[in-house]
């Protein structure tokens, strides 16, 4: 049988962890023992502080250099779009694309559509429902694939660590990137997806 | 019979145990609701258990190594992090340890104790802290993006030196397998029915 209502609008709560459902104001889950809300708590609130936080932190990501290449003496800064060129001048074009997407496409992805689905829900923007739950979806997926960048640093920081011949050491800007991607995760798991769902004006 | 709800639209659902082989998906908003696995329990034990072993030669022997005028480098999970925290970028080392060693590990733990006390059908209290923290853990192991970022590395290190594989990346590739499959076969749906069953028993 396909019932067609909100467990919530039944006075139902959902455990987060379990999923065993409860009457709306039990504190903790029988089960689990976890607290209870119907929705996240002030999920609005922190996905936005969060959101702010990586776009303030996106900027000097992108200025600075993330690592710096010390080749016989003269040091040349990295920054990850420089990265790329590098990449794609070695002729590596499939590799360059893989970290274009990575490291630009997929942060901007996720700050931008987390902002859209915050304002969506806050001003109850008339908007697909099933749409807006599928990117959610989209951006909670690709977040951890930034890390590759970060990652590759570490590798480059370890290997190349010939003294005065070749070293890689990593600049500002891997701190800075390192925050925006773990930023952005926690901003994609305090939003609460139900809450596109809550929105009177949304359609299927 | 009892309800359930979809975790991310909150449509109240009649739930019918899926067979296996058979996908739950919720039908409004599409979101996966189970996938069950055969002998759910019994794999996720034998798997944990395979990378527990896997775990160690993965962190301690050399992954990938360079040869530059003669002298060879060899980097290990462990090497990147010291280099990066003797460098003082401690946030970013912090970071490195905890997503690709201390989670991972952790992961795997979890999920060896939890399916332990379900396959020997004990009770124990902290199973649902267990299984609860092992489903927030989940997403912040990166073994396979780390996997990713050695291929990079590699790809951009041909220009400058020779590269060699050393015999962690076997254990290591061999431990992201296991991760995945890991991942697939734990049914968190079965899972939380047979703590709750077992927590009725304390």
């Amino acid at each position: 049988m396909k019932t067609n209502a909100n467990a919530l609008s039944r006075g139902l709560v959902r455990c987060h962890d379990c999923g065993h459902l409860s009457k709306v104001n039990t504190p903790h889950c029988p089960v689990c023992n976890g607290h209870l809300h119907p929705r996240k708590p002030k999920s609005l609130q922190r996905t936005a502080a969060l959101l702010l936080s990586s776009y303030a932190l996106y900027l000097p990501a992108n200025v600075f250099p993330i690592m710096t290449v010390t080749r016989l003496g003269s040091g040349e800064p990295h920054t990850i779009i420089g990265g790329i060129f590098a990449l794609i001048d070695s002729g590596m074009m499939p590799i360059a694309l893989l970290v274009l997407v990575a490291s630009i496409l997929v942060p901007m992805v996720k700050l931008l559509g987390l902002s859209l689905l915050v304002f969506s829900v806050y001003f109850n923007w008339p908007i697909n429902a099933r749409l807006a739950t599928v990117v959610y979806r989209i951006i909670a997926f690709v977040g951890r694939w930034s890390m590759l960048d970060i990652f590759m640093i570490t590798i480059l920081v370890s290997l190349v660590n010939l003294g005065g011949v070749a070293q890689v050491i990593a600049g500002p800007a891997a701190t800075a990137f390192a925050c925006v991607v773990v930023l952005t995760m926690f901003a994609a798991t305090s939003f609460d997806p139900r809450l596109i769902w809550d929105n009177p004006n949304a359609y299927e | 019979m009892e309800l359930a709800a979809c975790p991310e639209c909150d449509l109240l659902l009649n739930p019918h145990q899926a067979a296996v082989g058979e996908n739950a998906h919720c039908p409004r908003c599409g979101y996966l609701l189970q996938r069950p696995s055969k002998q759910s329990i019994e794999r996720t034990l034998a798997l944990s258990i395979a990378g527990l072993l896997l775990m160690l030669p993965a962190n301690l022997l050399p992954l990938v190594g360079i040869k530059v005028l003669g002298t060879s480098h060899d980097g290990t999970l462990w090497s990147g992090v010291f280099t990066l925290f003797s460098e003082g970028m401690w946030a970013v080392a912090v970071l490195v340890f905890l997503s690709s060693m201390l989670f991972p590990l952790l992961n795997i733990v979890l999920s060896l104790l939890v399916s332990f006390y379900l396959h020997f059908n004990k009770p124990n209290k902290y199973l649902s802290h267990w299984m609860r923290w092992l489903q927030h853990l989940k997403e912040w192991a990166m073994l396979e993006v780390y996997m990713l970022g050695i291929i990079v590395a590699c790809v951009k290190l041909t220009s400058m030196s020779e590269v060699k594989f050393g015999l962690g990346l076997y254990a290591f590739i061999a431990l992201i397998v296991v991760s995945g499959m890991l991942a697939s076969h734990l049914d968190g749906y079965l899972f939380w029915r047979h703590i709750r069953r077992l927590n009725n028993k304390l």
